[in-house]
């Protein structure tokens, strides 16, 4: 909302300056910001119009004289309002406006010796319609600086959802007041009803007041310039003399009000709920349907205003109106809220039911405006009225006790001091047996309610800066070491370590990229997504990487090492996953020729390079035992260049290079390899005991065994080169195994050479350490072994030799 | 000649020799001319028996000290021969140490990953537990369990997300608050990190940004315990003497509420684009736990009391890296990733 400083100077006597005022209230819970109205442009004075002609020569100019009361000037416009005796704004040459400075100018044979101004040409209004008309007595040759008040402090106000009672003059005032320990001044609506007869029934409970005033004789004219710049300066276009009243006893009281045409409305007002379907043509020109839960004031054939939110096109007022109801009323905020938010309407009126309007000042809000309106057509008069209030507020008492405040606050503040605080926001209250009993004002009745919504009023008013900081007293027997953040970070500075650089990308994704994949779309969706391509939740990381990629090929970076740690999404659970990509280089090197030597620095990414970094990750985080297996691939992988990883038996991920089709589709480098491994189950229900569950890499590092110290062997260890030849669709590491298990006293095996031989055979070679912890092993038995082991390894592979 | 001026000769004749030398064969070529078994002082050594007894003396003795002094100038010169050679050896080794490293270039963290992990462990340093929640949440616990009733202007604050499952993204890490108090009975001080979600997008806003949500409940905690706590971690984030204030302010989970700034750590409060010539920055949202919380979560607010306070983390990574559009983020760059390198 925004206000001009000075409108709030009539409610309250104060003479600071508006920054200070705006920071008070900053800092006791009202987002204030000042800003300027206008620009302050000088060589700009008040004239008359003494004549206006069509351009003889140039169609949709006029040219006119006009007299600031000293000298003639001849000016020509473009506008089509001015007329003969109005008041202008004119700008003499050397006035800057919109930037430009004024100069002389011929229009065909005439000269323009400067320009009539509109308010968008003053940089207070975004679009005008033509040149803006003073009042009649304005006199004239005066500084029209000082008449529109340009560079005048406008206060702009941010309000909480809470407090609906500070959307006014009214109410900031008394924030004002209360925070400067200032009186806030008012006065009474000097009008006589006459009786309270006008037929208006209600429908529905969801009106709690209903005042309907019928105006008679009114006449249609601009507003006087003072509420005109009023309503300006507070961003409310201006239209007529009652439409503008009504904006500005909003503005002033936060009462929204309404007039409608009275000529147009059949039979007597009532306030109904909506037909189901039922339309109406709002004042912004749009077709409404309305349903059965929404409220309109209706005649009696048809809906003639949406309650609380805007009125109908059907009665409104234009320039024959004569004679009008003008309406105040008070509609319950959830189903103001409900029809607003449905029907996609955001109104003043709107805003400020939504969030609770004082029942209290209904009235008294209605007989302002009624009196303005009087005021300015002497020949109007009051018909009648009706105020229907059904149930007159009954303030709530709240008990408040000082032991409270402090057990909140952790300050002690005695009686005296509260109920001081409470007084300057025109809360009343009394002190009985040492408590606090406070009737709750209707302004506040809509956020005050408990005991602790008071301590909120006392620590804002007595200010937050005033309390000193402490340090909690809590007992920490309870508290435990937060294992799985320290795990989350253990892999992450692994991957960073390892020269992988940490992505984080939005967990939602396109359809388009799973179809690519040939993978199933995932059937967590947004309903209400801003872009289709972030409308699925991603069930595996895998498909944000390769987006990552290819937005870097984009920028010619074909290297790149990427990992992140982030989670993916199912029907019943989450899960945090780690994912990495690489492509091209993971050393992007040199090549080196001396003469005498000759080497290339360069590494490219490969399957068994990737292989090792999560291997050795595995080892990093105590998961011993994991196997690489090629069965159950997903569809986006090589079928001979993945593999599944699984640790006891559940699988924990998988490694592999994109298949090379789908590369060609997604038009990334064939030599991409992705790995994505399953860290943590996050379960939606409150059950702990569900975070730990198979197949995740930390349920097996919190199981995961100490290490005990064993005794180093006392022998040393002999070593044997084994080169057996096998079947060449034999694995390499099952061989490994198989060999591990066939003697106790091997002690580690490493495969340094696969050979093949011919179509069907190939050598593999392990260094295989043998050690006795009880004596050393002599060639003889080395031998012996050696013949054992191959005997047991012929019970799985019946051809298995060794060569020579 | 006489044998002694026969040993002065060759004397002469060897010095000079041997200082002119170059290489190892030559030395060996010397060595064996004169001290070999058939070089020259050997026969000089020979023809002695020849002599008188004292002449044998006297110049037996200049013989061995012509061969001592021969021998120790060979060697001399011998150790400074292989010197020569093998440095000229390691000369042939020689690389080029300013050629590129043949190793991984190092990576980058995430500039919000970074800050999220050092803000949550300024709190685990103090002794907040870390906690996590799910990201798809039940409206229950992200909006009617925290006070926010259906149907409040209070929703408007956040823009949701809904799920075709009926459930929605998490708007604020605010739910893990409730989560942890039907868990678990207070003393309660934990923080949660998290990605939460708001239906947003420009400059400044992500549809996906980070937020830690921090709560502590027991017996004695005040509004004075919080100013103190969010007084260490922003003097711990932003450095000793960073201005602070508190402002009243509304959230339906906290009462009273209260947001809180730091003076603008870019034009340090004087006013500029950043702080929008406020001289302040808007930092974290914070307040005591309102009793309609305690009551969704079967906590009795007669006997306990907490404080509970949230903050977003793009904003001050943003701040921190001078980052302008919140999009750079997410977009994953590597131009702007690794920029980033070393901040940890």
């Amino acid at each position: 909302m925004k206000v001009p400083y000075s409108w709030i100077k009539e409610f309250v006597d104060l003479d600071l300056p508006a920054e200070i005022v705006a920071e008070k209230l900053n800092i006791s819970g009202i987002e204030t910001a000042v800003s300027k109205f206008g620009k302050y442009t000088p060589n700009l004075t008040t004239v008359k119009v003494l004549s206006v002609e069509k351009h003889p020569e140039k169609d949709k100019l006029y040219i006119c004289q006009v007299s600031d009361g000293i000298n003639n000037y001849q000016v020509v416009t473009g506008a089509d309002n001015v007329k003969t005796g109005n008041v202008v704004i004119f700008a003499k040459v050397g006035a800057k406006i919109l930037g430009k400075e004024i100069k002389p100018i011929k229009f065909g044979s005439y000269e323009s010796q400067g320009m009539l101004v509109s308010l968008e040409e003053l940089e207070i209004e975004d679009k005008s319609e033509g040149i803006f008309i003073l009042d009649h007595g304005t006199p004239i040759g005066a500084d029209p600086n000082y008449i529109l008040g340009l560079g005048e402090d406008i206060l702009e106000i941010e309000i909480t959802p809470n407090r609906g009672d500070a959307l006014s003059v009214r109410g900031l005032a008394r924030e004002i007041a209360a925070i400067f320990r200032l009186k806030r001044k008012d006065y009474k609506p000097n009008i006589t009803l006459p009786t309270n007869s006008l037929d208006i029934s209600i429908q529905t409970d969801k009106v709690y007041r209903y005042v309907g005033i019928l105006i008679k004789n009114i006449t249609i004219k601009d507003s006087p310039l003072d509420i005109r710049l009023k309503l300006l300066k507070s961003g409310i276009s201006v239209i007529n003399n009652i439409v503008d009243i009504t904006n500005y006893i909003m503005i002033q009281e936060g009462q929204p009000l309404h007039a409608f045409d009275y000529e147009k409305i059949e039979g007597n007002l009532s306030v109904r709920y909506a037909k189901e379907g039922e339309k109406i043509v709002t004042l912004d020109g749009e077709e409404r349907i309305l349903s059965s839960t929404d409220i309109v004031i209706a005649d009696s054939k048809k809906a003639v205003a949406i309650a609380g939110i805007i009125g109908g096109e059907n009665s409104k007022i234009d320039e024959n109106t004569k004679h009008i109801i003008l309406e105040s009323a008070i509609f319950d905020p959830i189903s103001v809220r409900k029809t607003a938010k449905r029907l996609g309407i955001l109104t003043d009126s709107s805003y400020r039911f939504e969030r609770g309007v004082d029942i209290e000042n209904t009235f008294n809000a209605s007989c302002k405006a009624a009196d303005l309106i009087l005021n300015l057509s002497k020949e109007s008069t009051i018909e009648s009225y009706k105020d229907i209030y059904l149930k007159p507020y009954q303030p709530k008492t709240v008990i408040l006790k000082s032991s409270y405040v402090e057990k909140i606050l952790g300050e002690k503040l005695d009686n005296s001091e509260i109920k001081d605080i409470l007084g300057r926001l025109e809360i009343d209250c009394t002190i009985e047996n040492g408590t606090l009993n406070i009737k709750i004002p209707s302004f506040r009745s809509y956020d005050l309610e408990r005991s602790i919504d008071l301590v909120e009023e006392v620590a804002r008013i007595y200010g937050y800066d005033n309390f000193n900081p402490t340090y909690p007293k809590i007992d920490v027997s309870s508290f435990e070491k937060s294992k799985y953040w320290h795990f989350d970070n253990k892999v992450r500075t692994y991957f960073l370590n390892n020269g992988f650089t940490e992505v984080v990308n939005y967990t939602f994704t396109s359809e388009d990229i799973y179809s690519i994949l040939k993978t199933s779309i995932p059937n967590t969706k947004i309903v209400n997504y801003i872009l289709k391509s972030h409308s699925v939740m991603r069930d595996r990381l895998a498909v944000s990487l390769i987006e990552n990629l290819k937005e870097n090929l984009r920028f010619s970076r074909k290297d790149l090492s990427i990992f992140e740690l982030s989670s993916a999404f199912y029907q019943n659970f989450e899960e945090i996953r780690v994912s990495g990509l690489v492509s091209g280089k993971i050393v992007d090197g040199f090549s080196y020729n001396d003469g005498k030597r000759q080497f290339n620095t360069n590494v490219d990414w490969d399957f068994l390079i990737l292989k090792g970094v999560l291997s050795n990750l595995l080892d990093y985080l105590g998961i011993k035992n994991h196997d690489f297996t090629d069965t159950n691939l997903e569809n986006y992988l090589h079928p001979y260049i993945s593999a599944n990883i699984y640790v006891k038996g559940n699988n924990v991920g998988y490694i592999g290079k994109i298949h090379p089709e789908i590369a060609t589709k997604l038009e990334i480098p064939k030599d991409t390899f992705i790995f994505e491994l399953k860290l943590r189950y996050v379960s939606r229900g409150l059950e702990e005991a569900e975070a730990l569950k198979e197949g995740y890499l930390y349920t097996y590092y919190l199981e995961k065994d100490t290490p005990k110290f064993r005794e180093l062997s006392k022998y040393p260890s002999a070593y044997r080169d084994l080169a057996f030849v096998v079947d060449k669709e034999v694995k390499a590491g099952e061989l490994k195994d198989s060999i591990l298990k066939s003697s106790v006293y091997i002690k580690d095996i490493k495969l340094f050479d696969v050979y093949y031989l011919n179509e069907d055979k190939k050598s593999i070679a392990f260094k295989v350490e043998f050690n006795n912890p009880e004596k050393s092993l002599s060639d003889e038995e080395l031998n012996i072994l050696v013949e054992d082991i191959l005997s047991k390894l012929k019970l799985y592979y019946p051809d298995i030799s060794l060569r020579m | 000649m006489s044998i002694k001026a026969q040993l002065l000769s060759i004397k002469e004749d060897a010095t000079k020799e041997l200082n002119s030398i170059s290489d190892v064969k030559t030395l060996n070529d010397i060595k064996i001319k004169y001290l070999g078994k058939k070089g020259l002082i050997t026969s000089v050594l020979k023809s002695l028996g020849s002599l008188s007894v004292e002449e044998r003396k006297e110049v037996g003795q200049l013989a061995n000290s012509v061969k001592e002094l021969l021998e120790e100038k060979i060697k001399e010169i011998e150790e400074n021969l292989r010197k020569k050679e093998l440095e000229e050896l390691l000369k042939k080794e020689k690389i080029d140490i300013t050629l590129p490293k043949q190793w991984f270039d190092s990576s980058a963290p995430h500039p919000v990953i970074t800050t999220l992990k050092e803000i949550t462990e300024i709190f685990n340093w103090m002794g907040f537990s870390i906690e996590s929640g799910p990201e798809i949440e039940f409206e229950e616990y992200n909006f009617t369990k925290l006070n926010i009733p259906e149907n409040h202007p209070a929703r408007d604050m956040q823009d949701t997300f809904y799920l075709n499952n009926g459930m929605l993204l998490r708007t604020h890490t605010s739910p893990v608050q409730i989560r942890t108090m039907l868990k678990r009975k207070p003393p309660i001080a934990i923080v949660a990190p998290g990605r939460v979600y708001r239906k947003d997008m420009d400059p400044t806003h992500s549809p996906m940004f980070h937020q830690i949500e921090g709560l502590m409940v027991d017996k004695d905690i005040t509004f004075k315990d919080l100013k103190g706590i969010l007084k260490i971690f922003l003097e711990n984030i932003f450095g000793k003497n960073i201005p602070i204030r508190f402002r009243p302010s509304y959230f339906p989970f906290t009462e009273p509420s209260a947001e809180v700034d730091v003076g603008c750590t870019v034009c340090g409060g004087k006013g500029c684009k950043v702080c929008k010539n406020t001289g302040w920055l808007e930092i974290l949202g914070c307040g005591m736990v309102d009793p309609n919380v305690f009551k969704e979560v079967n906590i009795d607010s007669q006997k306990y009391t907490g404080f509970a306070f949230g903050l977003g983390i793009e904003r001050i990574a943003m701040l921190r890296y001078q980052i302008t559009d919140i999009r750079l983020l997410f977009t994953n760059d590597l131009r702007f990733n690794l920029q980033f390198k070393g901040i940890e």
